[in-house]
């Protein structure tokens, strides 16, 4: 090599291990919306010995990328499990085509619907310790809402995402994306089934973004 | 024709007012649910809205009264509130606007059908105390009662169907006491007056696999609506009846039912034979139910034997049940079918013979259902019935159902 390649080719070497040690990513905070009360479980005709006082949930807020992505390889299969009456966890972003298990960790029956238009199914009756695990393959973006066709309190939701990058919030709104590749985006804060927030932004590798919703 | 406008109704708006009221719905039940203390009281309030149709060529069955053309509409308002103050204490009501408690029978109505408190010392359910007017323990048809959870429009057999037997007025002797309804039905018992909301006490829990219950209730399991609330009925002459239930896993539910109390009400007190009292005349049953469901399939069936003991007559025994299976073809449309069918014993007639105290019969109901959103659903029933000891033949009955739940 010519000596005077030599130093180009080092400056280059070094830019790129500075790029990889300062991970590209977007952080920022959603403004959560209030929680609301925990659900009360009916229970005028049966004894019902679990969910007597279910936790309120805290709100939770999914953010995520919007843009021309590749497809990658299937996305791994994910659950949302059903435990003393309730959906956990109540709130699922998934990718498009992701496999979802509906295991019943209760000893008594639960019967997984929705009507929604990204996804309607109805799972039946099923035994907790029935194999396979029944699931489904939610393969159009939107949200998926999940009832329970016994326990008329247990709700879920499943949002099935066009993209594979997001990241929930935490219970203080604040999130970080990392990984996200170089490029103008839509980054979007999903916060309730009737509000989705939206800001346009730009990645530039190497750089952490910050970015508040709203 | 009312019948064809309920029904063209019950369309109209199952096509068109769910899409629109989804959302709305959906928002309501949030509204509806108060919190306080961190989470540790709640209460929700929530409801069925039904529009029910009915036509009938003949006389209407069951406790169901029609129009003079075999018709009837009948919208109700059902209102429950729930409620649960921490994990120990739990309360609901059940208030309804409709046209009597059985369809038909009043003009405009509005009744407290439900209400009580229920005590759980221990969260594992292995005991509860709950003391107030609510739905009796026995059989296995009060869980799926109400209209969204029923796949019928009506209730089973054993629930609606009317024998000779009369609360207020007692046979004057063996003479009078033969099949048929001469007086208006709702003189007249069923073995089981629906989901029989009387008043008293129960004690319930799960031990296990087994479920127990035991109730005192101030009326029997045949006993006319007017007769539940403590206001008209005291606590002389109590029902007590208790069930016992056996899970083998979550697919199976079998129990066993056993009631025993006075059905005569005080008005029949007069014309008893001298010495003899209110206590000296029970209904006794024994009952038996047992449910499957697995993935779309839903079966259940019971079979209850019950024995009147009737003045002047002796004991008159009746035997009804059901089987009753129910398939989901989607998500969202389902089919149902059930056989019911009863029998009757033989009395002495007054005139040195025996006879049937009532006309055996059997009814088949077939019912298609589909539900536009997890809040509205729209219910068709036909129902042939035949009394098999004679009588004018089969009859035919239709009837359509429309709800919404929030």
């Amino acid at each position: 090599m010519k000596p005077s390649l030599i130093f180009p080719a080092l400056t280059a070497l070094l830019s790129l291990a500075a790029a990889m040690g300062a991970e590209t990513a977007i952080e920022g905070r959603v403004e959560l919306p209030k929680g609301r009360p925990g659900p009360v479980v009916a229970k005028r005709y049966e004894i019902v010995s679990k969910g007597g006082v279910i936790s309120t949930d805290p709100p939770l807020a999914v953010v995520y990328l919007e843009g021309p992505f590749r497809k990658p390889s299937p996305p791994a299969t994910r659950q949302l499990t059903q435990k003393n009456l309730t959906f956990i966890p109540a709130l699922l972003p998934v990718q498009v085509g992701t496999k979802v298990e509906f295991p019943n960790e209760d000893d008594t029956y639960h019967n997984i619907f929705s009507f929604s238009p990204a996804k309607r199914f109805d799972l039946g009756r099923y035994r907790p310790e029935e194999r396979p695990i029944p699931s489904q393959i939610f393969d159009k973006a939107g949200p998926v809402t999940l009832r329970c066709d016994i326990h008329e309190h247990m709700r879920a939701l499943i949002l099935v995402l066009d993209t594979p990058h997001f990241v929930m919030t935490g219970t203080d709104g604040r999130f970080r994306l990392a990984g996200v590749p170089d490029g103008r985006y839509r980054l979007k804060a999903w916060t309730s089934s009737k509000t989705t927030l939206e800001k346009q932004v730009e990645i530039k590798s190497g750089a952490a973004s910050r970015v508040d919703f709203p | 024709m009312n019948v064809l406008r309920s029904a063209a109704a019950c369309l109209l708006l199952g096509t068109a007012a769910p899409l629109a009221a989804e959302g709305l719905i959906d928002r309501l039940d949030e509204a509806l649910t108060v919190s306080a203390f961190d989470g540790h009281a709640r209460a929700r309030l929530s409801g069925t809205l039904d529009l029910e149709g009915y036509y009938f060529p003949r006389t209407p069955p069951g406790l169901i009264h029609a129009d003079d053309d075999g018709a009837l509409l009948n919208p109700r308002l059902t209102l429950f509130l729930d409620a649960q103050l921490g994990p120990h204490v739990y309360a609901f009501a059940q208030a309804r606007a409709d046209r009597g408690f059985d369809p038909g029978d009043g003009d405009r109505e509005i009744r407290l059908d439900e209400y009580a408190i229920r005590l759980t010392p221990w969260e594992d359910g292995r005991f509860n105390l709950q003391i107030g007017q609510f739905a009796t323990v026995g059989g296995g048809w009060i869980t799926r009662h109400l209209s969204w959870d029923n796949p019928f429009v009506s209730a089973p057999l054993p629930y609606e169907h009317v024998t000779a037997v009369r609360s207020r007025v007692p046979p004057y002797s063996a003479r009078y006491f033969a099949p048929g309804t001469l007086w208006g039905k709702y003189d007249y018992l069923p073995v089981i007056w629906g989901p029989s909301y009387a008043t008293g006490v129960s004690v319930a829990g799960r031990l296990g696999r087994f479920d127990y219950a035991a109730e005192v209730k101030n009326a029997s399991l045949s006993s006319v609506p007017e007769s539940w609330s403590i206001t008209e009925t005291g606590f002389e002459h109590p029902t007590v009846t208790g069930r016992i239930g056996f899970r083998p896993d979550p697919a199976w539910n079998l129990g066993l039912t056993a009631s025993r109390g006075p059905y005569l009400m005080p008005e029949a007190a007069a014309a008893l034979p001298a010495g003899r009292g209110l206590e000296d005349y029970q209904q006794i049953t024994l009952g038996h139910d047992i449910s499957f469901a697995w993935h779309h399939w839903q079966l259940w069936a019971e079979v209850f034997v019950s024995r009147f003991e009737v003045p002047q007559v002796g004991n008159a025994d009746t035997l009804a049940g059901y089987f009753e299976a129910k398939y989901k073809f989607t998500p969202q449309l389902f089919g149902a079918l059930r056989w019911n069918q009863q029998f009757f014993s033989k009395v002495p007639d007054g005139w040195g013979g025996e006879h049937a105290w009532g006309d055996s019969l059997w009814r088949l109901d077939a019912a298609l259902g589909y539900r536009f959103t997890p809040h509205t659903q729209l219910k068709l029933q036909y129902s042939p019935e035949r009394a098999t000891g004679g009588g004018p033949g089969t009859s035919h009955n239709f009837a359509v159902q429309f709800t919404v739940r929030f």
